[in-house]
């Protein structure tokens, strides 16, 4: 195990992007674009009675509008087929497209959007998740039972899909606890809230379109608007320029399908460019409400002897990735801890507010929020120190999980007392501020990816990958596993990427996959290189392949640093006949054998592939008369894998915190009883500024994992957001006295517990 | 489609405002107000940024100051007599909007746009400000109090311009103090505020204004607290009296940035901290500008 | 109506034609193809759009065009020298991570540039309020804040 100190590693597309000639989806024209604009529902729950379009046709300037019924008729959805492009039948949530206008100009199509007639009968809307379950709701979906859908799936009525772990008898486990904690846990949504609003332009040459779009999955994005619009995925190209920013948000096909049927309508190229509202309502990728139940059996020594957990995890109005990431729920409501007896249940649950899906580590912040205040919970039950509860029950190498899979190797515990020595756990403070730890874990994503590695005939190199870089610099550092690999130096190669026509295929900048997956398949495409360039170079110098080393630029006779070859000098020899160029995909490493065989609802993310351990521990000051709480500083101990690039993975723990801050104190979607969203702009949705932001200290604790990625890595990005909210939840509890259960724990809640404290209620 | 000028002299601003002209000088207010559908672009537009002698502090012969209606947040905040015996000035000027805002926006488009919400108002309440008005036909000087009279309604008519804020000279042994509450530390609106002054003499509250930001449909003062502190020692009993009487005098809304029932609790924390950080300084201690940051988790 | 607005872009002078309802963001990006100018919120909140007017930080999302008239406006594409070399202040971000996805960084820049104009010591506090009304979802600020107090003691140290 390792500290790592931080070199300076300077991105590739850094220049461009502090010089301002980056251009980013929105910065880019070609002659004879069109402007769109979009019509949303405006209104939660309704039947489509009519869409009159006559009057936004007739405005001067409006070139084209498409409503479902200028697209083919097919339903999508990733578990569960449950929409349509368009709304036709009913609006489901307020942010719902119902149409697109394109015109001359941006001004000239927002108008026309907004003359765009519906006739709407109102329908109730389901905005409660305990209530959209309760016996004769009104249902999200009356036709849901014909949808097709995933069969592995259990749903019925507004419960999209339910997922189970099991493992032992936990009820019987805690019937028969010496000490048992209840406790309920509810959570309100939040936004990726990417500073860049998307953009998409779209255009067509003869029957192939190119879309440029902000998307952190331009191989999936593609798949939708083949899918969507009827046709085969090769006449379709996404390119992503730069992309300011995704944390989820711009995960999945979004609007590529809706912008192309406009294009082709209006046969001029149209770019959509969403503003800041839009970005808040329309996604349909919104961080998950939920209702946590938890109960916890435990011995009077501490040792933790069953957890059962029952979690309603808002859907929204159609399904994207929440049945995969109600399975993760589960297994986080179980926590990196040895327990034997296990009973968690998630319920995906249909309602008739903005969709959900992935937004930076999706579900886990608000389970592990809950999970780490019930852990404090039960430590104050015990009278134990919280950290020394943590401590005897969490997961060490040869333990069994939730699924009974083999615990490896792993930094966890060290990442607990690593972050509990960095904040100083159990100094004196002032009476107003208070030390607050959380702990955590996050799998990794084995899957399938591609790319291509290019020697130039001047010894430079060119990496064609299908990944896509959202900022995190996952994209920038593949340089340095193929310099590695091939004995150059990481700025010796340029990176061609975020081009479906060039690449291979990729999950895109989702799941912290990239450096994991398009990592190995640079490392498998460099290896092959890496094998030409040592024959090549053995015919040169009369040797033994094997007997030859890439280091330092050159091939050499391992030992005899004198006999030795230029790589320039090879690729330009290459030129003359066999290039050098070599693709790589290599196989994902294997996840661990799991006994599930008493779960409900496997998809798969039950295994927990090759998983990053974290603690973090923060110190806050509140304000008691207001309920003000200021994050003073953070220390965050990671275990994950290797760290390849350290100041990109520093700098993603720094903002995943930053984040988790936002989401823990300011970040709340406020929905009105009908649900729709009360503060869907910055003013009143409010992310953490620089003035806010604390002192944040980081170490990476490394420890070898055989299921990790190449070189032992393992993803970064997403666990930083993950332990934070539940942190400062533990120090808000200590420094006010008063526990916070609803989040985020906004100055006002916290006031209003304080006083409930103060009136004796 | 809409006119636009932009003079360098006053006298031509204030004939194109009597011809319906509106004026812009920072623009952010115009700018956001038409976007968010507030009220159309206006037909008519006189850039006032250019004027001559609009901008910049002056030090009044009675000891007084000043201001000019296009002086920014940013200028009022480094002016040293403004730290010095305005200081509840400059804890508002310090906190509007964010740093850009503050080197753009100007303290005569705080006062125009009577927002309940806006943060220098309620210290220059406090200050006895004279808000002087031009327009063709002459010269008006208005009380701010009184001067805002509903959300966005002010006495200014459409052809006057306001050109200055005058201060007259603070009274020895006075001081004040603006207290805003912040869920951030910066990039906020006033979900509320309370602005102090008072006066010491002999341990005796010898003069005392209160005012109170986004807790009624203007900002403006109570009289009510004022009567509590004036004569009394300034004691915590009269403070917290005074702070009750702020949260009685409230009409706090209901909305996304806070329940009524946190406003009124808030408006009684925020003035006990103006309060409390006035009397401070009027006994010569140092709270340090902006106080809201300096009295987070006071009493 | 529209408004001949003259001013100077990056140390030249330029010429548009104007209707007075246009925002200086909209005529940067739109008439003039200064694109590293960002439009993130339109409403004075995220900074993305930020530029220098006469050196003073502006959202000029919420600014009139015609308002610049005669007057200097610098945005990120100034910043670096005419020979392309980059400032202190840029390779700064560079160095400390303070760029991911780089969006709220031409904002960022311009809001440490007018810092540094005015304050060529900041303590981290006095940097951390002059960039609050830039916001940036990647970075957690701290390289960026590193970033600007780096930039400034090389530039002091000359």
């Amino acid at each position: 195990m390792a500290v790592v100190e931080l070199p300076s590693f300077v991105r590739q597309d850094g220049r461009e992007k502090v010089t301002g000639t980056a251009r980013y989806s929105a910065d880019l024209s070609t002659p004879g674009l069109l402007h769109a604009a979009v019509r949303l529902g405006g209104v939660a729950h309704a039947r489509i009675r009519g869409i009159e379009t006559a009057r936004a046709r007739a405005l001067p300037g409006v070139v084209a509008i498409v409503t479902q019924a200028d697209v083919p008729d097919l339903r999508y959805g990733t578990w569960v087929r449950d929409r349509t492009l368009f709304a036709s039948d009913a609006i489901r949530w307020e942010g719902e497209i119902v149409a697109m206008v394109a015109a001359t100009t941006e001004a000239i199509a927002r108008e026309a959007a907004a003359l765009i007639e519906l006739d709407l009968e109102p329908l109730p809307p389901v905005v409660d998740l305990e209530a959209a379950i309760a016996p004769g709701a009104p249902l999200v979906h009356p036709g849901w039972a014909a949808y097709d859908g995933d069969a592995r799936i259990p749903r019925e009525g507004n419960v999209g899909s339910r997922h189970t772990i099991v493992k032992g008898d936990a009820e019987a486990a805690l019937a028969g606890a010496p000490v048992v904690v209840r406790e309920r846990y509810v959570a309100d949504g939040s936004h990726a809230l990417p500073i860049e609003p998307r953009a998409i332009t779209a255009e067509w040459q003869g029957d192939r379109v190119t879309i440029q779009t902000s998307s952190q999955v331009p191989y999936l994005a593609r798949t939708h608007v083949a899918s969507t619009l009827g046709m085969p995925e090769g006449k379709v190209r996404v390119i992503v320029p730069h992309l300011g920013g995704g944390f989820g948000g711009k995960c999945e096909g979004h609007f590529e399908p809706h912008v192309a049927a406009l294009a082709r309508i209006a046969r001029r190229p149209v770019r959509l460019a969403f503003d800041r509202r839009e970005e808040f309502l329309a996604p349909d990728h919104h961080r998950e409400r939920m209702v946590i139940d938890l109960a916890t059996g435990v011995d009077h020594d501490g040792t933790i002897l069953a957890r059962s957990a029952r979690i309603l995890i808002d859907n929204g109005a159609y399904g994207a990735d929440e049945p995969y990431l109600a399975q993760l729920a589960a297994v986080f409501a179980v926590g990196p801890y040895r327990i034997p007896a296990v009973a968690t249940e998630s319920l995906v649950v249909y309602t008739t507010t903005q969709p959900t899906g992935s937004v930076r580590g999706p579900v886990a912040p608000q389970v592990t929020w809950a999970v780490e205040q019930h852990m404090d919970v039960v430590a104050e039950r015990l009278g134990i120190d919280p950290l020394e509860l943590r401590r005897r029950n969490i997961l060490v190498e040869g333990d069994e999980g939730p699924v009974r899979q083999r615990i490896g190797a792993n930094g966890a515990k060290t990442a607990l007392e690593r972050a509990a020595e960095m904040i100083g756990w159990g100094r004196p403070l002032p009476a107003d501020e208070a030390i607050g730890i959380a702990t955590g874990w996050w799998p990794s994503f084995p899957g399938p990816s591609g790319a291509v590695v290019k020697l130039n005939a001047d010894g430079s190199g060119t990496i064609v990958t299908g990944a896509q870089e959202c900022g995190t610099g996952s994209v920038m550092a593949l340089p340095i596993l193929a310099a590695e690999v091939l004995g150059m130096r990481p700025e010796e190669f340029t990176l061609l990427y975020q081009d479906t026509d060039a690449g291979g295929w990729d999950a895109g900048a989702s799941g912290s996959q990239t450096t994991f997956n398009n990592g190995r398949a640079v490392v498998s495409a460099a290896t092959e290189l890496r094998e030409r360039l040592l024959a090549l170079a053995a015919e040169r110098l009369e040797a033994n392949p094997a007997d030859l080393e890439l280091t330092d630029g050159v091939a050499r006779v391992k030992g005899s640093p004198e006999a030795a070859i230029p790589i320039a000098e090879l690729a330009a020899e290459a030129q003359g006949g066999r290039l050098l160029i070599a693709d790589g995909s290599g196989d994902p490493p294997a996840v661990p054998e799991v006994d599930a065989g008493g779960c409900v609802g496997r998809l798969g993310g039950e295994s927990f592939a090759a998983p990053c351990y974290f603690t973090q521990a923060v110190r806050v000051r509140v304000d008691r008369a207001t309920g003000v709480v200021r994050v003073l500083e953070v220390a965050a101990a990671h275990e994950s894998g290797t760290i390849v690039n350290p100041i990109g993975a520093e700098g993603q723990v720094l903002g995943g915190i930053v984040m988790g801050i936002g989401q823990a104190l300011t970040e709340g979607t406020q929905l009105t009883p009908d649900g729709r969203q009360r503060n869907a702009d910055m003013l009143d949705y409010k992310l953490v500024t620089a003035a806010d932001a604390p002192p944040m200290r980081v170490e990476f604790v490394q420890v070898p994992d055989p299921n990790a990625g190449p070189r032992g890595l393992k993803g970064v990005a997403e666990p930083p957001a993950v332990p934070t909210p539940g942190a400062i939840a533990n120090a808000i509890a200590r420094a006010a006295g008063t526990r916070i259960r609803l989040l985020p724990m906004t100055a006002e809640r916290v006031w209003a517990d304080l006083a409930d404290v103060e009136a004796g209620r | 489609m809409s006119r636009y000028l932009a003079p360098a002299g006053l006298e031509e601003a204030l004939v194109a405002l009597a011809g319906g002209a509106r004026p812009v000088a920072g623009g952010t207010d115009l700018v956001v107000g038409v976007r968010q559908g507030r009220f159309p672009i206006p037909d008519d537009l006189v850039a006032i940024h250019r004027l001559a002698g609009f901008r910049g502090i002056a030090e009044g012969a009675d000891g007084g100051l000043v201001i000019g209606a296009g002086t920014s947040h940013a200028e009022i905040v480094a002016h040293p007599r403004v730290t010095r015996d305005w200081t509840g000035l400059a804890d508002a000027s310090a906190i509007v909007g964010s740093p850009a805002t503050r080197a753009t926006g100007t303290l005569g488009g705080n006062v125009a746009n009577a927002s309940p919400a806006a943060d220098t108002v309620a210290p220059l309440l406090c200050a006895d400000a004279v808000i002087v008005c031009r327009s063709t036909a002459g010269e008006r000087r208005l009380p701010l109090d009184g001067f805002a009279t509903a959300p966005r309604r002010t006495l200014l008519r459409p052809d006057e311009l306001i050109v200055a804020v005058e201060l007259p000279a603070p009274a020895p042994g006075s001081a004040s103090c603006y207290v805003r509450l912040e869920h951030r530390r910066q990039m906020e609106i006033a979900i509320v505020g309370a602005g102090a002054l008072l006066r010491l003499e002999g341990g005796r509250v010898t003069a005392a204004r209160v005012a109170m930001t986004a807790l009624a449909p203007t900002v403006r003062r109570v009289p009510e607290a004022e009567r509590i502190l004036l004569g009394s020692d300034g004691g915590a009993a009269a403070v917290t009296a005074a702070a009750e009487a702020v949260a009685a005098a409230a009409t706090p809304i209901d909305d996304t940035r806070a329940s009524a029932a946190y406003r009124r609790a808030m408006a009684a924390v925020v003035t006990r901290r103006a309060i409390g950080g006035a009397l401070a300084r009027a006994r010569g201690e140092t709270v340090t500008i902006p106080a809201s940051d300096t009295l987070f988790g006071a009493a | 109506m529209r408004y001949e607005t003259s001013f100077r872009l990056n140390g030249t002078p330029v010429s548009v034609s104007v209707e007075p309802s246009r925002t200086l963001l909209h005529v940067l990006r739109e008439d003039l193809g200064m694109t590293g100018t960002k439009e993130g919120c339109t409403d004075s909140e995220c900074g993305a759009c930020m530029v220098l007017l006469d050196g003073e930080p502006l959202n000029a999302c919420s600014y009139l065009a015609v308002q610049a008239d005669g007057r200097e406006v610098t945005t990120v594409e100034g910043l670096s020298a005419p020979d392309g070399s980059l400032s202190a202040l840029q390779r700064a971000f560079l160095a400390h991570g303070g760029v991911q996805c780089g969006f709220c960084t031409p904002g960022m820049l311009i809001s440490a540039t007018a810092l540094l104009a005015r304050d060529p010591d900041p303590a981290e506090e006095t940097v951390r309020a002059a960039l609050s009304g830039n916001l940036c979802r990647c970075t957690g600020y701290q390289g960026i804040v590193q970033a600007v107090r780096s930039a400034a003691a090389e530039i002091r140290e000359g």
